[in-house]
């Protein structure tokens, strides 16, 4: 059937039972459901001049209609000028009903003119369907993915996205990081919560929860409370640094993977990669010492850069505390060297909380350190005068044979030292016993002694 | 019962061995912390006295008091040889161990044991000279060790820089050493033994009695009996500011270094 003729058809039809009830005008200006039907339910309608970004089809499903959220709605609710038969509609204004959706929408970054502009754009029928709106508990993140399909592409791989398909109802989505939809915010807009100085809290909403740690065998339970106190994080927070390591800049987005996952940037041999797209300098020196090239040959013992400052208590290392504390994390795999370290005036002085004395560093070097019987060592024969003058000013080479690490127990190594000590604790040892013995025999004959005679004469008082 | 006294160490002798305590507590008090800073007490100690560095500079303060009584003995010496004052070297006065002192150790052994009587002790019984010399072998090892580690870089100029690890060695054995002798034996000999117990006042005052000196001196004083030269050394009794003065300095003194030894002990034990 030609267009036109079918249209005129439909229009009497409907003329006349408008008449036929006598309530002609209303009807004619408020068709129903099924009036709109009378001609939309028809697949092949189509306009007759196509516009720009709106599909051809006229058609509407009116099973999809009646099962949609706006199922109980008349055509009339959304398309408020249609009559029939009508000419072009105005644009559906979903703000009509939908009042306090708009002025969110226009904030958030789905909403701006630039994004609008894009196609697809994040219209409300990109998202929620036409005449089949879905209700919001049908959303899922093939929603976002129409657009966003790369990050839900590395979602879909992340921790996040695997413990949701394992079915656990606590693992973030979309939402959970970017909020919602309506009014989404770039991360580059400060109020967004994934701009860089909001994503830790934004990350602490789940992840400063130390019992979900525990339900999720997560390692590190107060991992947001540490963050904070950080040199990351107060950078982050404090100072508002933009280049200061958040939570994302360590972990990734979208890619977050466990660091037991080889592919995650925390994974254990990423560590150094991962400190170094912000530490280049550092990095540079590191991947040269001993640590760093033990390191990149696989060794599981060689320290990358979390071994020593740790993931996420990151500290000062101009300060006493990490610089005391440190020393112990070397003796972690240098146990000896530490124990014969604390044998000496330095290693005393540190014990007792003060870093003005040498520690490891000082003499072999962080991130440069060397193997001692590498000549680059700080404390090989050609440097070791240099580094012993950055406190001993007045150092010679002769001062450099001090042995910073002897052992007096150990006769192998240190055979002088060795008869030293040895000549030591037997003067001890004798002395002790002979004068101990001379003692206990005395006490009992000093005793008996003052039994018989009484105390010596009391002093006359004067 | 009122007693005579006689004067047994001079005003000179009294004033060095009052510096000797004040330098050997100081220097234990502020070198313990250093060798202990692992256990609680060394720490809490050395928190206490100002942090190490500053335990560090008291330490050196006590060592030069320490070289200073050590010179002014010397200086006393020389100036009794000088006098050509007889016996310092060798006879009943003085200080340098003789065939006697062998014997009357031998023959306080068999006291101990119940084998003899009690040997009869002239000025000096064998085990006052071992403290005295105690003190020579002390000062030297400990000081000369101190004195390296003290200015290190200037001693690295002629000395090899093994020569540290053994003042270090040394410094800390020696001490050890020290400070267990003095704070048992030396404690138990002078001050706590029965007879004496609690305390010996006589390196305070300088007096002793007649009954005590017989008692402990007995071959000194029946000796100067012998020859009329008590009259010399005869002493009013010890004022009551002296012994009062005794008491605190004594009981102080005695507190410290037994608290010092049982910290060590406790340590050495735990």
């Amino acid at each position: 059937m030609p267009q036109g003729l079918s249209r005129a058809l439909v229009a009497a039809a409907v003329l006349g039972a408008a008449l036929a009830s006598g309530a002609a005008e209303a009807a004619a200006q408020a068709p129903t459901t099924e009036d709109c039907l009378a001609c939309h339910a028809d697949r092949d309608l189509k306009r007759e001049k196509p516009a720009r970004g709106q599909p051809a089809s006229l058609f509407v499903d009116g099973t999809a209609l009646g099962a949609s959220a706006h199922g109980a709605l008349e055509c009339v609710a959304c398309h408020r000028t249609a009559t029939a038969p009508h000419e072009r509609l105005p644009r559906v204004r979903c703000a009509d009903c939908h009042d306090k959706v708009e002025p969110a929408l226009a904030e958030g970054a789905h909403g701006r003119r630039g994004a609008q502009a894009r196609a697809p754009a994040p219209t409300c029928t990109a998202c929620h369907g036409t005449h089949d709106v879905r209700p919001v508990a049908a959303f899922s993140i093939d929603t976002c993915a129409t657009c966003h399909a790369g990050q839900v592409r590395q979602y879909r791989e992340s921790i996040h996205g695997a413990s949701r398909r394992r079915g656990d109802s606590e693992a973030a989505t979309c939402r959970s990081c970017h909020g919602a939809a309506h009014a989404l915010l770039a991360k580059s807009d400060p109020r967004a919560p994934t701009y860089h100085l909001n994503l830790p809290r934004t990350c602490a909403a789940c992840h400063a929860d130390p019992e979900l740690a525990k339900r999720h065998n997560i390692a590190v339970g107060a991992v947001y409370q540490l963050y904070m106190d950080s040199i990351h994080g107060r950078a982050v927070t404090r100072s508002g640094l933009l280049v200061a390591a958040n939570c994302s800049d360590c972990h990734g987005a979208h890619d977050i993977k466990p660091h037991t996952a080889p592919t995650s940037r925390v994974f254990r041999a990423n560590v150094p990669g991962t400190c170094g797209a912000c530490h280049a300098g550092v990095l540079k020196d590191y991947a040269q010492s001993i640590h760093g090239r033990e390191a990149a040959r696989g060794s599981a013992r060689a320290p990358v850069c979390t071994d020593c400052h740790s993931a996420h208590q990151i500290r000062r290392t101009e300060a006493a505390p990490w610089q005391l504390d440190v020393i112990r994390e070397c003796g972690t795999c240098h146990a000896e060297s530490l124990r014969t370290y604390r044998d000496t005036f330095h290693g005393k002085v540190t014990t007792l909380g003060f870093a003005r004395v040498a520690k490891c560093a000082d003499c072999h070097g962080s991130h440069t350190i060397q193997s001692t019987s590498d000549p680059r060592s700080a404390v090989a024969s050609a440097n070791i005068v240099a580094t012993c003058r950055q406190c001993h000013l007045a150092a010679t080479p002769k001062f450099t044979q001090f042995q910073p690490h002897a052992d007096p127990t150990n006769r192998a190594r240190f055979p002088g030292l060795y008869y030293v000590w040895l000549f030591m604790t037997l003067l001890l040892v004798g002395t002790f016993s002979f004068f101990g013995l001379h003692t206990l025999l005395w006490l009992p004959r000093s005793l008996a002694d003052r039994l018989r005679r009484g105390r010596s004469q009391p002093d006359p008082e004067p | 019962m009122s007693d005579r006294y006689y004067f047994r160490f001079n005003l000179y002798h009294r004033i060095l061995h009052g510096m000797v305590i004040v330098s050997f507590l100081g220097l234990a008090l502020t070198g313990l912390p250093l060798k202990y800073a692992h256990t609680g007490w060394g720490a809490g100690l050395s928190r206490a006295l100002g942090g190490p560095f500053t335990t560090g500079y008291l330490h050196r303060f006590f060592a030069i008091i320490t070289f200073t009584y050590f010179s002014l003995h010397l200086g006393y010496v020389l100036r009794l040889v000088l006098q050509r004052r007889p016996g310092i070297f060798w006879g009943p006065g003085s200080m340098v161990p003789q065939p006697h002192d062998l014997v009357q150790f031998v023959q306080h052994v068999r006291y101990f044991v119940g084998l003899g009587p009690r040997p009869r002790f002239g000025r000096w019984a064998y085990w006052e000279k071992f403290d005295y010399w105690a003190v020579f072998w002390g000062v030297s090892i400990i000081g000369g060790s101190g004195l390296l580690l003290w200015f290190p870089t200037f001693f690295a100029r002629f000395l090899p820089g093994w020569v540290f690890n053994v003042a270090i060695v040394v410094h800390s054995d020696e001490a050890l050493l020290a400070v267990g002798f003095i704070f048992t034996i030396h404690f138990f000999n002078g001050h706590l033994r029965p007879e004496k117990f609690p305390l010996d006042p006589v390196i305070f005052t300088g007096r002793v009695s007649a009954e005590d000196w017989r008692h402990e001196h007995p071959e000194e004083y029946e000796r100067l009996e012998r020859e009329g030269r008590l009259g010399e050394v005869a002493a009013d009794p010890p004022p009551l500011w002296m012994r009062n003065f005794s008491r605190v300095v004594g009981f102080s003194s005695l507190a410290i270094g037994i608290t010092l030894i049982w910290l060590i002990i406790w340590t050495a034990l735990r």
